[in-house]
């Protein structure tokens, strides 16, 4: 019987488990590669680059295939990996979404010369692992699984930043990252354990069932000491998540660690690591989410809420007396994770209230727009960075005031950046715009429900006006002050130019062109639809 | 086949836009300057239309087994008909051997089409099935949805038409705004000549224009204000490239199926006529004259645009099958009204509409408005002859040609659009134009403004022709002239080139020693344009045209005397044509030099000028050869409006237009007629410029009053200077006074009154608003700053802030989360 058990288990993973897994393997299989190549000093004849170009750009066909397979039937949703893990549209969108993130950060990284050949291999397998630790968040059903994504995506990324070895911020910065994130590792492990030693299931899909049977009389409350543990064990994985979200109080290190880290890297963290973060948020939010505990996470929305006011005003009026500008880009990045996190938050609320059955096109309306909201902010983001990354490599410097006159010398640069900060502020013909104001809108139709909803409004637009200030300054920089004689010419080769103008042309179009906008809205939208039916046909 | 033909003309089309995009945006680079290349290129693509449109004609014409050709003679084709119900006249039987063949249903008039007819039906059902199928694809495509590709045959109103829907531009609700096509033998005919002289006038203008292959272009009527002459770059590329954008255009016109494509490729010949004529841009004659033409033609298109609006608001539609479908006419051709003059409009969706009979006159006037400016007519006519100020291949192609026949082709195409009155207003117009344009050609001594005089007085021909329900006759007389007026041009570009851009007549004389070839070809157009022949034996097309056309004029006055006008002054003004064209001729080139200084360095022209002068001679010559039973005749009458052939008999109006039948009867006698006038004019011609019998200048002064007159155009130019020009001016000065006193006053007050309040504006914006503004950006601003006290860079700091973060959390959580 046993050994039924075994091949039980065997034939599913060979069977399914495997498959839903390809786009990570394909990545774990171009590690193995490139660590191989190196050992047996193949790295000449197959560089690192090369190899991680092919392995990402693998993992985009191989996450692509999945999601025709998946968008063919909808409400597909099937857990692997013996309920570890979960494939429905939601995970596969964030695969694909992670996998061609990769492949234009490598493809950055190529044009940008970091890293140098000889430390190719290693910065493609911190790279590559950490994109598999972020797939496996955005997939992962188990609380287990949970903490194991947060951590493999973490650990590499600590390397990453201080991957300039010989530079003293880098290593500072990498120092910071590693014993922050210990902390908030720390922090959230505890919470994991509260809540399976109380459920008695790391299983994300039974925990509202669970909390319903714990919780007296079927109504969860901290009256109740069980329930309470729950809550504590709640508050403490999120503010585990806080720290990959880079959410106030908890985003010390993000300043830090992107301006000691290479502008890629910062780049890569900077929506990656986000994205990532905000799957799982969205999983463990709507994994709680029930009946029984629709009053304890509807105040838990609200929270997140507040946290969301809080850390978008922080993160904008931080970033003004900014002089470098990854730290401006970091400090920009804080305040973004805040728009996004109004999404969840008008989620929880919209979710958890007693008309949730009547306001199904909303709730998903909230997610749908998150994840529209992270698609361009994927373009507009890594083209900020490119561009500082691009520019770095001719003057050595990332301050601002070095970007002067750049309108006029190097415009195609310079036009990128100007359609990357405009989106970041959220001005109309820009994908900023509307990712914005599908959120802005979830968040009015949530009003109606609570009134901090409102209020949260009323942050959000008003920090959309603080924010204009320092995105500005860096554009009155670029295009009206005169570049300074002695300053280094910018000349960018034709592919890096085509690189940037990509990235700017996406960011315009994802804003006007309806086909493109409309396809990727539709997409996140069933995307979307996905979380909640699998929540619904779990309970 | 339809899909055949309408792919071969479409690539006739769109050659010469390729042409044009290539020139202009590859000519002006570097040495191309300099190079013939540009011309080469646009030869090639309007060549190549050439060949498509001939092989077009041919397709068509043997997919009819040219029964265009075979059917019988237009004038008796109504009569021999089995059931002929409503001419009852006596068979004129000329052509016994054509009595089987005119069995076919080429031309029915109504009631006879419908058994013969079946075979044609089926014909073109089949190709209609194929355009339709065609036309799903472009719906797949997302091109269109119209449904509209259909051959026309099912309502009978022409044999063999094809028409569909290539591109849809818009919709707007139910306006549908489409690039349309629309062919049948007209078009057909059209396409070949236009490309067909095109070619000719491409290749010639190599050769006249060759002095701009330069870096260094001098242009000596432009003084410049020290007393020189401008220098500027050659635009040798450039001409060429509004030259194959022309082309473009005019078979846009031609092949529209739609009147408003019509319309929109009417303004795109207008706009390359206009950048043509002021080709010379400098000469400060070429850019008003440019403009003259433009504003002119507004005028008309004014005209154009309110037919337009009746068109769509009464029709729905501005299809033309769909157009012609919809209004009803009887066995008869009359045009069905109710009792009170109201006409029911069979609309393409099936309803029905009540339309005034006065708003047809209104749409068939307004869109006849457009043809009286593109076509020069009285009274737009004065534009014409100052746009000689083009360079002459222009003059030949675009301003005698093609697009100025354009208005004549349109109103052949609307033809079944036009009630009786309009006709009648068409008539008089043309009449009216063809005799004063004569007039004036009489006394101009400039070789370019004879000939731009004779072209206005022969496009009234043809609007006379049209109007007086010579369908056929008016087109007739479009393609010929377009032949020999071309032709003309081109030699009076040749003798232009040859004496060194000298243009007055009376510094010629005696050319013909110096460039035979030139004064050969010459000859044979002014014999085409003089309508001289010797009957029996041999007779140019002009012959054959212009009988046609006052044939149908006499006809049409015996029916209705009243307007004997009609037939008169085309009749006088045969002689008179007759006259000044040898006038031009003796004058040029017989006669002893009158300059000896022009006549010295005279030179015949390169061969790459006078090959077209030699293909075009002929076709000037023998075109029409056969008259109307000949090929040319037989293929545009095959296009006829069904109801032509057989007269029109008392209107509502009290009109009659007749019939073919009709006008054959007086046609010896027209014929007659027209050719003593002629010969009249020509003999005049002679005696006074040919011969020294008498002095031209002695009679000069005895008419001096008459001269004068004929030389300033009928004081047109005044006329409409007084009208028009003067009063606008005197408005705009009084308006300009206002302005100047009265409003700048109160303008200069209001600013003077908003600069003080401004400076207490500014004060209090500078005191409050920005103290304010500045107040609230310096606090955001340091509040922003004093987030770096947090932000200590220390690590142990930081960890502290965790376990701080999660404490208070833990204590927000527990006093206000619901127990």
């Amino acid at each position: 019987m046993f050994s039924q058990l075994i091949q039980n288990l065997i034939d599913h993973t060979v069977e399914t488990s495997l498959g839903y897994f390809q786009a990570e393997l394909w990545l774990c299989g171009t590690i193995v590669v490139l660590l191989l190549a190196r050992l047996f000093s193949l790295d000449r004849l197959l560089p690192g680059n090369v190899l991680a170009l092919a392995g990402s750009v693998t993992a985009v066909f191989a996450a692509w295939s999945q999601l025709e397979t998946v968008q063919a039937e909808p409400g597909f949703s099937e857990t692997f990996f013996t309920g570890l893990m979960i494939q429905d549209l939601f995970s596969v969108y964030f695969r694909l979404f992670l996998a061609l993130f990769l492949v234009l950060t490598v493809a950055l990284t190529i044009l940008s010369g970091i890293p140098d050949g000889e430390d190719a291999p290693d910065f493609y397998t911190l790279l590559l692992g950490a994109t598999i630790g972020m797939m496996i968040m955005a997939g992962a059903n188990n609380l287990l699984m949970l903490f194991i994504g947060v951590e493999m995506a973490s650990v590499p990324s600590y390397a990453m930043v201080g991957f300039l070895k010989g530079r003293r911020t880098s290593s500072e910065a990498a120092l910071k990252y590693v014993v922050y994130g210990a902390g908030a590792a720390g922090v959230m492990l505890y919470g994991i354990s509260l809540i399976a030693g109380v459920l008695g299931t790391g299983d994300m899909s039974l925990l509202a069932d669970r909390i319903r049977i714990v919780a007296e009389g079927g109504v969860a409350g901290l009256g109740d000491a069980e329930v309470r543990l729950v809550v504590l064990g709640v508050m403490l994985v999120l503010v585990g998540l806080a720290f990959k979200l880079s959410l106030v109080p908890f985003h010390f290190w993000c300043p830090d660690a992107f301006e000691g880290a290479s502008a890629e890297v910062g780049g890569f963290l900077s929506v990656a690591s986000k994205a990532g973060a905000f799957a799982l948020l969205v999983r463990f939010a709507v994994s709680l989410s029930g009946p029984s505990s629709a009053a304890l996470m509807s105040a838990f929305g609200i929270g997140l809420g507040v946290i969301a006011m809080v850390t978008m005003t922080f993160g904008n009026l931080a970033a003004y007396g900014q002089s470098n500008m990854k730290r401006l880009l970091a400090y920009s990045t804080i305040a973004h994770a805040g728009y996004m996190l109004m999404a969840v938050s008008a989620m929880l609320v919209m979710q958890n209230s007693p008309q949730a059955g009547a306001l199904g096109q909303e709730i998903n309306a909230c997610i749908g727009g998150l994840l529209y909201y992270l698609a361009v902010y994927l373009f507009m983001n890594l083209g900020a960075f490119a561009v500082v990354a691009l520019i770095r490599n001719y003057t050595f410097t990332e301050e601002i005031s070095s970007y002067a006159g750049l309108g006029r010398q190097n415009p195609v640069l310079a036009v990128c950046m100007l359609f990357c900060l405009v989106s970041l502020v959220g001005i109309p013909p820009f994908g900023g715009f509307f990712a914005k104001l599908m959120i802005f809108g979830s968040v009015y139709k949530a009003g109606d429900l609570h009134w901090s909803m409102y209020l949260l409004l009323a942050v959000g637009g008003l920090n959309t006006v603080f924010s204009l200030v320092y995105y500005l300054r860096v554009l009155k920089v670029m295009f009206i002050e005169e570049r300074p004689a002695d300053s280094r010419p910018i000349r960018l080769p034709s592919l890096e130019r085509a690189y940037v103008s990509l990235l700017g042309a996406f960011v315009l179009l994802l804003g006007c062109a309806p086909l493109l906008a409309d396809g990727l809205t539709l997409l996140a939208g069933e995307a979307a639809n996905s979380v909640f039916s699998a929540a619904v046909t779990s309970r | 086949m339809g899909d055949t033909l309408k792919t071969l003309l479409m690539i006739a089309w769109l050659l010469p836009l390729f042409g044009f995009a290539v020139e202009i945006l590859w000519g002006p680079r570097g040495d191309r300057r300099t190079t013939r290349w540009p011309a080469w290129m646009a030869v090639a693509c309007i060549g190549s239309g050439f060949l498509c449109s001939l092989s077009a004609l041919l397709i068509w014409g043997s997919g009819t087994d040219w029964a265009v050709l075979q059917s019988h003679d237009s004038h008796d084709a109504g009569h021999a008909a089995p059931s002929d119900t409503h001419h009852e006249g006596v068979e004129p039987q000329e052509h016994p051997a054509h009595e089987s063949a005119q069995q076919n249903p080429i031309r029915p008039t109504a009631p006879v089409r419908a058994n013969d007819a079946a075979r044609w039906h089926l014909t073109t059902a089949a190709d209609g099935h194929a355009s339709d199928a065609h036309q799903n694809a472009h719906t797949a495509a997302g091109h269109t949805d119209s449904p509209s590709d259909s051959a026309a045959s099912s309502h009978g109103q022409v044999p063999l038409v094809y028409h569909g829907t290539i591109y849809r531009l818009a919709a707007f609700g139910s306006l549908i705004l489409s690039i349309d096509y629309y062919i049948d033998s007209l078009t057909l005919v059209m396409f070949t000549m236009v490309t067909l002289i095109a070619t000719c006038i491409h290749l010639f203008a190599i050769g006249y224009m060759s002095d701009e292959l330069t870096d260094e272009y001098v242009d000596h009527f432009v003084h410049t204000s020290d007393g020189g002459h401008l220098h500027r770059q050659g635009r040798f590329y450039r001409f060429f490239a509004f030259l194959s954008l022309f082309c473009f255009s005019m078979l846009g016109l031609v092949l529209a199926g739609n009147i408003f494509q019509v319309f929109i490729f009417w303004e795109l010949v207008g706009i390359c006529s206009y950048l043509l004529i002021g080709f010379y841009t400098e000469r400060h004659s070429a850019s008003t004259a440019a403009n003259k033409a433009f504003i002119m033609n507004r005028v008309g298109d004014f005209g154009f645009l309110i037919g337009l609006m009746v068109i769509w608001t009464w029709f729905g539609t501005f299809q033309f099958s769909d157009l012609f479908a919809s209004l009803p006419r009887d066995d008869a051709g009359r045009v069905v009204t109710g009792e009170y003059g109201e006409v029911a409009l069979a609309l393409p969706d099936g309803s029905s509409k009540q339309i005034p009979y006065t708003l047809l006159v209104v749409a068939g006037l307004g869109v006849f408005a457009g043809c009286i400016g593109k076509s020069a007519q009285f009274p737009l006519q004065t534009w014409l002859p100052d746009a000689m100020e083009g360079p002459t291949p222009v003059s030949a192609l675009v301003h005698s040609a093609t697009m100025v026949a354009a208005g004549v082709y349109l109103t052949g195409r609307f033809y079944p659009m036009f009630v009786p009155e309009v006709l009648l207003v068409i008539a008089y117009i043309g009449a009216v134009t063809l005799f004063l344009a004569a007039t004036i050609a009489v006394v101009a001594t400039d070789i370019k403004k004879v000939l731009a005089y004779s072209t206005i007085s022969q496009l009234g021909y043809m609007v006379l022709g049209l109007g007086v329900f010579g369908w056929a006759a008016g087109l007739f007389h479009l393609i010929t002239h377009a032949f020999f007026k071309s032709l003309m041009f081109l030699c009076s570009g040749s003798v232009i080139h040859g004496c060194h851009h000298e243009q007055e007549m009376t510094r010629m004389g005696g050319l013909r020693h110096r460039m035979p070839i030139t004064a050969f070809t010459m000859l044979v157009g002014v014999i085409a344009i003089a309508g001289l022949s010797i009957p029996g034996l041999i007779a140019f097309s002009g012959y054959h045209s212009k009988d046609a056309i006052v044939a149908t004029a006499l006809a049409f006055i015996q029916a209705n005397p009243g307007h004997f006008l009609l037939f008169l002054l085309p009749l006088l003004t045969a002689g008179i044509t007759a006259f000044y064209m040898f006038r031009l001729w003796f004058m040029t080139f017989a006669g002893e030099p009158r300059d000896a200084h022009v006549y010295d360095h005279a030179h015949e022209s390169p061969w790459i000028m006078t090959l077209p002068l030699l293909i075009l001679a002929p076709l000037a010559a023998f075109c029409a050869t056969g008259g109307e039973d000949g090929l040319l005749y037989r293929l545009l009458a095959g296009s006829e409006p069904n109801y032509v052939a057989a007269g029109v008999s008392s209107t509502a109006s009290g009109l009659t237009l007749p019939g073919h039948h009709a006008i054959h009867e007086v046609h010896s006698t027209a014929g007659t007629w027209a050719l003593v006038a002629a010969i009249a004019g020509t003999l005049l011609a002679w005696v006074l410029y040919g011969t020294k019998a008498v002095r031209v200048e002695d009679m000069k002064r005895q008419m001096a009053g008459l001269h004068r007159f004929l030389t300033h155009k009928w004081y047109f130019d005044e006329l409409y200077d007084a009208l028009f020009v003067q009063p606008v001016h005197q408005v705009a000065r009084f308006f300009a006074w206002i302005d100047r006193t009265l409003i700048d006053g109160i303008v200069h007050f209001a600013a003077r009154l908003t600069v003080l309040a401004s400076r207490w504006d500014r004060l209090f914006d500078e005191l409050f608003i920005d103290g304010l503004v500045n107040l609230v950006g310096r606090a955001t601003f340091s509040v922003g700053r004093s987030f770096h006290v947090v932000q200590t860079g220390r690590l142990r700091q930081y960890v502290m802030f965790i376990v701080v973060g999660v404490v208070a959390l833990f204590a927000v959580l527990f006093t206000t989360f619901p127990r």
